[in-house]
């Protein structure tokens, strides 16, 4: 009896065995969620008295996408090829409620990529979409990597374990061009170095300390010492290839200590006076060397006899406390999104959700929206050019420097560029071998895109998702996305797009029409499910496009 | 019993020296620590002469000066027409050695001032354990132990994420993290001495107990201490210089040694003086303490010294 148990119990164990080592077959994923069928479908505003852009959004047929507008908008194609509105599935984004945080673990658009992995705190892995509707990517896995210190990147791209390196550090540029191996791709300074002021603290709540200051910063100075070349010295808010908005006639204040001491003097505070410079240690095109500017400004400052304590800020932390009106004189500066002055003015002195510069200058809002309005680039540039007059009486911040960066790639990546928007393509390089490494200065936030603003995060997105345009690559030209055609009417308050056929997403599930409207009113329909994002301020549409509609009131 | 043992000759007593001249005498011998107190005596006149030493005022930013230039110096060789500078010019235009002379005045503060305050408030609260015992001692001992439970350093970083960076919230959280390691010194010196002899005679003739604390068990615990303290005053800087370097110690443009080094960690291919000379500062310093400490130890200790000649 006993004998039989323990032949029984041997047979069991090794029939068990068995059974583990044969592996089950493989089970094809299938998304847990189902795909929605294409449906017409209108989504309007009651009236365009909620203070946004949008009147409606319809998907008229499965390729027909027609957006109406309040109000015309001449930079409408350029902010839609924005990568923030890039296109989702209706049925994914339904399944994760708009959620960034949870769409980043399994993240699916359109584009030559998909995400492989993104170990957090490591690397993001990116594989070749066998299936894109356009040229594939020529490299088959793509390693996004990050470090924050320049000469790490550039010692990773030295010693091949990177093959492209962003921002090298400006003291690096003749190495990096002195080496046979690696080539320098200099990008355009599509950007501006501002030194900003809150309006609603004291000093600077009075004007004449805001314009004394404004002359007591030597700003040729700093570019010509903290400044790679191809940097040039700031005279506008908005760099001077963009016209309408850049008004070469209006030259910023001269530097001049003792005209500084005298308005200082006037504006009562003869023998200056304490304050805190803030400021994130974290190297932008516009800032390649930020704790040593900080010095710099803190050096100079003394000189009019303000005494500046440094403090440096965690980048988040900053970027927050800044918009949240709580920094009073910090270092920020801006880079292009899509090549408009709108990118550079609504954002920064029309928006009553930005209050980095305290309470905004009601005539500076006036002529940027009468601006926004127009069509006609001579008339605009009439109201850029009294923008501009403005913003330098009222000095809300200082224009320092328009700053030249760069990227670096090993000489043999065939299509390696840099781009004026700092959305470089890895889908058109090829450096002949089956993977590309790529350094950028930080981690990306997430990779769902709608509601974020750094472009750390949003190049790391670019190369998964796909918007109804695009920029030309490594410059800013629009062209034809996922939509392969775009018309407006007469004045500039409808578009339709006609949508490309035969496109899928990464999980299968065919593009159409419904796919677009759903995407945009997750973001612009405060009363959507989908309206979550990261931390639901979802900035850049409401730069772009005004208020939320339906939106909670205050 | 005609035969005594005869008297011994006042001469043949060799002369008996007092300890401390004994150990001083030692310590000067000690090779070690020889290079150590030159050393040290070397960084102390920089720093008590660094007004006189410093060419340029260590924060101006010198605006006819290219930022990062190499060193220039003309006995080797460098142009007359060009300005001398011994190390060069830093990342903001400003004269390198004048930094890293007004640098030594910070770093030899910082590792006195951290130390003088751990080994008073350690010394206490050791003295207090050992003297007292009993549940003081055991309450006093397990907050020491806990204190002694994380790496030091990130202790330090820790208090002064809490209090908020600057040099003066460093300076007291290296004071904070370096405490145990002198209570438990002190303690164990009190514990070792407190039941000999002496201190019961002492004792029995009435003196009290804080009499019997300072002028009998004291004294038995200060040797281990200043060995103890000299080398901790080189961990005190090192740890101040670490905490600067991350960005948590002294705040710019102060010429903080550890300071220069995390402001310039990315020079190290393209300017690789900037990282090199305080860096060698540092080095110095906390080489001499830690020669002389290694030397006072041996010479406070003649038994351990023996050992190792041997």
């Amino acid at each position: 009896m006993k004998q039989k148990l323990f032949v029984l119990l041997a047979l069991f164990v090794v029939a068990s065995m068995v059974l583990a080592a044969c592996k089950p077959a493989p089970v094809v994923e299938k998304p847990p969620y189902d795909e929605v069928k294409f449906a017409p479908i209108k989504v309007e505003a009651p009236d365009c008295e909620y203070g946004g852009e949008f009147k409606s959004i319809e998907a008229v047929d499965e390729s027909t996408v027609k957006f109406t507008l309040c109000y015309p908008d001449p930079a409408f194609p350029s902010k839609l090829a924005f990568s923030v509105f890039s296109i989702q599935d209706t049925g994914y984004l339904n399944y994760f409620t708009g959620d960034s945080v949870k769409m980043s673990d399994k993240p699916n658009g359109t584009g030559p990529y998909f995400v492989k992995e993104w170990v957090r705190g490591d690397h993001i892995t990116y594989e070749a979409n066998p299936n894109y509707w356009g040229e594939k990517a020529k490299i088959k896995t793509v390693i996004f990597r990050w470090s924050e210190q320049s000469a790490q990147r550039l010692l990773e791209l030295q010693s091949g374990t990177a093959d492209g390196i962003d921002n090298p550090a400006p003291e690096d540029f003749a190495a990096i061009q002195g080496d046979s191996n690696l080539k320098l791709y200099p990008r355009p300074a599509l950007n501006i170095f501002y030194i900003g002021f809150n309006n609603t603290y004291p000093p600077f709540d009075n004007e004449k300390v805001r314009q004394a200051v404004a002359m007591g910063i030597d700003r040729q100075r700093i570019v010509d010492q903290y400044y790679p070349t191809g940097s040039s010295v700031a005279d506008n808010f908005v760099p001077p290839p963009f016209n309408p908005g850049y008004s070469p006639s209006i030259k910023w204040y001269d530097y001049s200590i003792d005209e500084a001491k005298k308005l200082l003097a006037e504006a009562g505070y003869p023998d200056g006076f304490e304050v805190t410079l803030s400021f994130r240690n974290v190297v932008r095109g516009y800032l390649p060397t930020p704790d040593k500017v900080a010095q710099e400004i803190q050096a100079q400052l003394a000189e009019i006899g303000i005494t500046v304590k440094i403090e440096e800020m965690e980048s988040a932390t900053f970027i927050d406390a800044t918009s949240a009106g709580q920094e009073d004189l910090y270092l920020l500066g801006w880079g292009a999104d899509y090549p408009d002055a709108t990118n550079f003015f609504d954002y920064h002195f029309a928006n009553d959700n930005n209050k980095q510069f305290g309470t905004l200058f009601p005539d500076i809002v006036t002529e940027i929206k009468a601006a926004a309005s127009l069509s006609d680039p001579v008339a605009r540039q009439q109201h850029y050019d009294k923008v501009n007059e403005l913003i330098k009486l009222h000095v809300p911040m200082i224009p320092v420097a328009h700053g030249g960066s760069a990227t670096a790639f090993k000489a043999n990546v065939e299509g390696a560029h840099s781009s004026p928007l700092s959305n470089e393509v890895f889908s058109v390089m090829n450096n002949g071998a089956a993977q590309l490494v790529w350094m950028q200065n930080g981690e990306p936030s997430s990779l769902w895109c709608s509601d974020e603003t750094d472009g750390e995060t949003l190049r790391a997105c670019e190369q998964v998702y796909e918007a109804l345009l695009s920029y030309k690559v490594g410059g800013v030209e629009v062209q034809a996305g996922l939509a392969e055609k775009w018309e407006p009417n007469a004045d500039l308050t409808e578009w339709t797009f006609t949508l490309r056929k035969g496109v899928t997403f990464h999980n299968g599930v065919a593009f159409d029409a419904g796919d677009v409207v759903s995407t945009f009113v997750a973001q612009w329909d405060a009363a959507s499910p989908n309206h979550v994002g990261r931390t639901a301020t979802f900035e850049y549409f409401g730069a772009f496009f005004g208020s939320f509609l339906n939106a909670p009131k205050p | 019993m005609e035969n005594a043992i005869p008297k011994l000759s006042a001469e043949a007593i060799p002369e008996r020296r007092s300890p401390t001249v004994e150990t001083i005498r030692r310590l000067f011998r000690h090779r070690s620590a020889q290079v150590g107190m030159i050393l040290l005596a070397f960084m102390i006149l920089i720093a008590i002469f660094a007004p006189v030493i410093a060419p340029y005022d260590p924060v101006a930013i010198l605006k006819e000066e290219t930022r990062r230039s190499a060193p220039c110096i003309h006995l080797l060789g460098c142009p007359q027409e060009q300005t001398q500078h011994l190390m060069g010019i830093d990342g903001n235009s400003r004269d390198l050695f004048s930094r890293v002379i007004y640098g030594s005045r910070l770093s030899l503060q910082i590792g006195f001032v951290t130390i003088t305050f751990a080994i008073i408030i350690g010394g206490i609260i050791g003295a207090l354990a050992g003297f007292i015992g009993g549940w003081l001692d055991n309450i006093l001992m397990r907050l020491m132990d806990v204190l002694l439970a994380f790496p030091s350093l990130l202790l330090a970083i820790a208090i002064v994420a809490v209090l908020g960076p600057g040099l003066r919230n460093a300076l007291l959280a290296i004071g904070i993290v370096s405490i145990p390691i002198y209570a438990r010194i002190v303690r164990a010196s009190v514990l070792s001495v407190k039941e000999l002899d002496f201190v019961s005679a002492s004792r029995a003739l009435g003196a009290s107990k804080l009499q019997l604390l300072l002028t009998k068990v004291m004294p038995n615990a200060l040797t281990p201490l200043i060995v103890r303290g000299t080398l901790g005053i080189a961990t005190a800087i090192l740890d101040a210089a670490g905490l600067s370097f991350l960005g948590l110690g002294a705040e710019k443009p102060i010429p903080e040694w550890g300071l220069m080094l995390g402001e310039e960690r990315n020079s190290i291919f393209n300017a690789p003086h900037l990282v090199f000379f305080p860096g060698l500062a540092i080095m110095i310093l906390v080489l001499s303490f830690n020669l002389l400490g290694d030397g006072l130890r041996d010479a406070l200790d003649p038994r351990l010294a023996q050992n190792r000649s041997k």
